[in-house]
């Protein structure tokens, strides 16, 4: 068993973050901290009633992912065309191609945690092609982001082993700003500090998603070149350029910062995620508001999240989890 | 091949201010009826800003 397929299989399992061990890159950071004043036996108790309920909500119709995920390729691909030959305005297809880039996320982390199809099983090319398609936008390939977020689950915030350490920020509007920052080229955060965690990683799944984000790169350079070249620079910037560096900022904002500021010390499987209230609401973050859930239980899909959460909310609040952000559903 | 890859990323925004902003200059001048100045023509003017723009993101490591 490779590496990715291992780190997959521990992922999926779910509870691979309950073991508490620090060390190697295998062993997660995440420890089962008791910092909520209750004995063992009453946290045993809880963390059953916890598995019980989560187990609910684990599975369930995927294929509206997969739809999502090739229909919405499909649609960015068919921009270019349609932008290039004025069938579609340039603001409209820049905002169609932002929301595309950013929603493609959703469909890929379901990949990444194999929630489409797990290793072994009949569909798993599908988990595959969903995960490669969907990031493509945001030219960044499926091989790094499910290593990169596999090793945030383990390590989350942690300084050195968090690959998404560096998206914190004392309050939302440094964020923002940090998530444009972390990309500039001589910066090491985003996909700078995520190719630099690979090649120390040395393994030949990290070797292999680094050629492929080096081939995306070159490739995304080569179709921005070309189509400016030839006399189609805006549509360019509006189809693919503008909206990557849109969706790279509502991603790391939603998805990185939001939940897991304020990260300085809160490694414990409670506490390495908040509960927060969005101003833009459940659907517009992502679903991050429940974002705990996923980190407790990775296999439960993004839009089930929120009902598990008000399931677990009771549990959760016995736990030390902060829950009155979001009320009691 | 790998260490000259690393040379061409390194390079890269001086190539990406060649490639692709010159060319969006001119053209965004172009659609909205800008001339360039001092009797350039404005891909000219792209890349008079767009290589140096790029040099300066490879020298100082950010774009701004």
């Amino acid at each position: 068993m490779g590496k990715v397929e291992l780190l997959v299989a521990r992922a999926d399992a779910g509870l691979g973050a309950d073991l508490g061990v620090r060390g190697d890159v295998a062993a997660p950071f995440i420890g089962l901290t008791a910092r909520d004043g209750l004995d063992r036996y009453t946290r045993r108790d809880l963390r059953r009633e916890e598995i019980a309920i989560a187990r609910e909500f684990h599975g369930g119709a995927m294929w509206p992912y997969a739809a999502a995920a090739f229909g919405g390729f499909a649609l960015w691909l068919a921009l270019f065309p349609l932008a290039v030959y004025a069938l579609v305005s340039l603001p409209l297809a820049c905002l169609i191609a932002c929301v595309l880039a950013t929603g493609g996320y959703v469909t890929s982390h379901e990949a990444m945690h194999s929630n489409i199809a797990r290793i072994g099983e009949k569909r798993r090319w599908l988990n595959e092609a969903v995960g490669a398609v969907s990031t493509i936008p945001i030219v960044f390939p499926f091989g790094m982001a499910r290593l990169m977020h596999l090793e945030h689950h383990y390590h989350c915030n942690d300084p050195v082993r968090d690959p998404d350490y560096t998206d914190e920020a004392p309050n939302a509007l440094l964020a923002l700003w940090k998530t444009w920052y972390n990309r500039q080229p001589g910066v090491d955060g985003s996909i700078h500090h995520y190719k630099r965690i690979l090649g120390e990683m040395a393994t030949s799944e990290a070797e292999r998603a680094l050629k492929e984000t080096m081939a995306l790169q070159m490739m995304f350079m080569a179709v921005l070149f070309a189509l400016a070249w030839s006399g189609h620079a805006l549509a360019a910037a509006a189809v693919w350029w503008l909206p990557r560096h849109v969706g790279l900022s509502y991603i790391r904002f939603y998805l990185s910062w939001a939940p897991h500021h304020p990260r300085e010390g809160q490694t414990g499987r409670y506490e390495n995620t908040r509960v927060f209230k969005s101003r833009l609401g459940h659907v517009m973050s992502m679903g991050m508001e429940t974002h705990l859930v996923h980190h407790l239980y990775p296999g439960i899909p993004n839009h089930r999240t929120k009902r598990a959460f008000y399931a677990l909310r009771e549990v959760l609040a016995a736990r030390g989890v902060d829950v009155s952000p979001l009320g009691k559903g | 091949m790998q260490a000259a890859m690393k040379h061409l990323f390194h390079w890269m925004p001086v190539v990406f201010g060649l490639g692709f902003i010159a060319p969006l200059i001119a053209q965004s001048m172009a659609a909205l009826g800008i001339a360039a100045p001092f009797g350039l023509s404005r891909i000219a003017l792209g890349l008079l800003i767009g290589g140096p723009w790029g040099l300066y993101a490879v020298l100082r490591g950010r774009w701004i």
